[in-house]
């Protein structure tokens, strides 16, 4: 088995932070583009509390409610691919506290003044900081020499105590996919577009009176096309503010002008935007997806005993063959 | 009450096989593979890589109930190859590219996070 068919995609990072990330992947298609997608939303791993224990609950939240919002909390899960998940865990019997499978937080607070006190995930503590807290507490401490304003640095409120009122409990972080449950999804958006190309008839533009130049740039509903000052050109100024809108092609038509651009989609060529919760950088969201692929197409190979049937099958080709001269 | 539990959608329940697969009785050199506990992220891929094969003369996979966590591929190739070769060959291949893809994407990230230290 010589031939191969493989492709060898190209990457370009255009924007990268820790929560973003803007890039181009090109030579390859959209089944691979997609599968990527559909991976970083629905199957890289993280960590969400998934198990709460209530001691004292006397909000005006009921319990459910509270360990449903406890659930939604990103939680930072850089270790997650190397942890297991609780229902293959042999280590424990899935909702003890495990090194390998879960980690422990408590909550602990009580209003004893007259005013509101917002519980936040500032007060979730961990049982082990390090290698798994609410996103926030992450954000805090390198807020430190970045330049968070004072009402970013809240955490997320879980509920609100009145005086008297208190909230205690201990809950169980496990790893998961958002497959299972939105909460585990460590995309807040991804999103791929074909790259646009655009071609100006320059001689058909030529004909156009300024006026109608202006009338056309402007049936854009995005800002895709614009006029050179100078030279009272019409120019393409960004071709991926495009929507697929066929907005311009339509009045190209009205204006008695058909034919006054071409608009193909590369299609070849995605430009993917990648927008992490928090839980995992975005680049690593990336590198895992690429990964969890791998594994979910290893997983699909053909098992040993399914190859000894290959041998009857071409036994079963060549009576055929026979039986036909 | 009876809600079946959520892991049952991507976990192969124990005593059935990830893959199983099941030659054409009329026609020679087709076959189905029925792929459980996967969707269209595995059954897309696979299938675009497969009709990149010249010995594949139809490749195809449907999903045949959103609350059956299983796809059905189905490939017809030439007498040079095998269902089972094709099969093979488009995850050798698949895999191949997604190894190229994340060495590229590693090597980006790298110049990217060195230009930005400055």
């Amino acid at each position: 088995m010589d031939v191969c068919y493989q492709r060898f995609p190209k990457v370009k990072i255009r924007e990268m932070k820790d929560d973003y990330l803007k890039f181009e992947l090109r030579e390859t298609d959209a089944s691979m583009a997609n599968a990527l997608r559909r991976v970083m939303i629905a199957e890289v791993p993280t960590l969400a509390i998934d198990l709460v224990e209530i001691e004292v609950n006397s909000s005006v939240l009921n319990d459910e409610f509270i360990a449903h919002r406890l659930g939604l909390i990103p939680l930072t899960s850089d270790n997650a691919m190397e942890m297991r998940f609780a229902r293959d865990c042999d280590a424990c019997d899935g909702d003890g506290q495990c090194e390998f499978c879960s980690i422990e937080f408590t909550l602990s607070a009580r209003c004893t003044d007259d005013q509101t006190l917002d519980v936040t995930s500032a007060e979730l503590r961990s049982s082990d900081p390090a290698m798994c807290c609410p996103v926030d507490q992450i954000l805090r401490s390198a807020s430190d020499s970045g330049g968070y304003d004072g009402s970013e640095q809240r955490g997320i409120t879980i509920v609100k105590l009145r005086r008297g009122q208190e909230l205690r409990l201990r809950a169980i972080a496990r790893k998961g996919i958002g497959k299972d449950h939105a909460k585990w999804s460590p995309a807040a958006t991804v999103t791929f577009m074909y790259e646009p190309q655009i071609h100006i008839n320059e001689d058909l533009m030529e004909t156009l009176t300024y006026e109608q130049k202006v009338e056309w740039i402007e049936s854009s509903p995005t800002k895709v096309l614009g006029m050179d000052p100078n030279t009272h050109q019409v120019v393409v100024l960004d071709p991926e503010a495009y929507t697929y809108d066929d907005e311009v092609i339509k009045k190209a038509e009205a204006m008695g002008k058909p034919g006054l651009v071409e608009i193909y989609a590369k299609e070849d060529s995605f430009i993917f935007t990648v927008e992490s919760t928090g839980a995992i950088k975005a680049y690593q969201l990336v590198i895992n997806a690429i990964d969890i692929l791998k594994q979910k197409l290893d997983a699909v190979r053909l098992s040993e005993d399914t190859e000894e049937s290959l041998d009857q099958f071409r036994e079963l080709g060549a009576h055929l063959g026979g039986g036909g001269n | 009450m009876n809600a079946p539990d959520r892991y049952e959608r991507f976990v192969v329940p124990e005593g059935t096989k990830k893959v199983s697969y099941e030659r054409d009785t009329k026609i020679i050199n087709a076959a189905s593979f029925t792929i459980e506990r996967e969707d269209h992220t595995v059954g897309n891929v696979l299938r675009m890589q497969l009709h990149r094969d010249p010995n594949v003369l139809f490749a195809g996979y449907k999903l045949p109930h959103p609350l059956q966590y299983k796809i059905i591929a189905r490939i017809h190739t030439t007498s040079q190859s095998s269902p089972m070769q094709a099969y093979n060959q488009a995850i050798n291949d698949l895999d191949k590219e997604l190894n190229y893809l994340k060495e590229q994407f590693e090597a980006e990230v790298k110049k990217h996070s060195t230009t930005m230290e400055y």
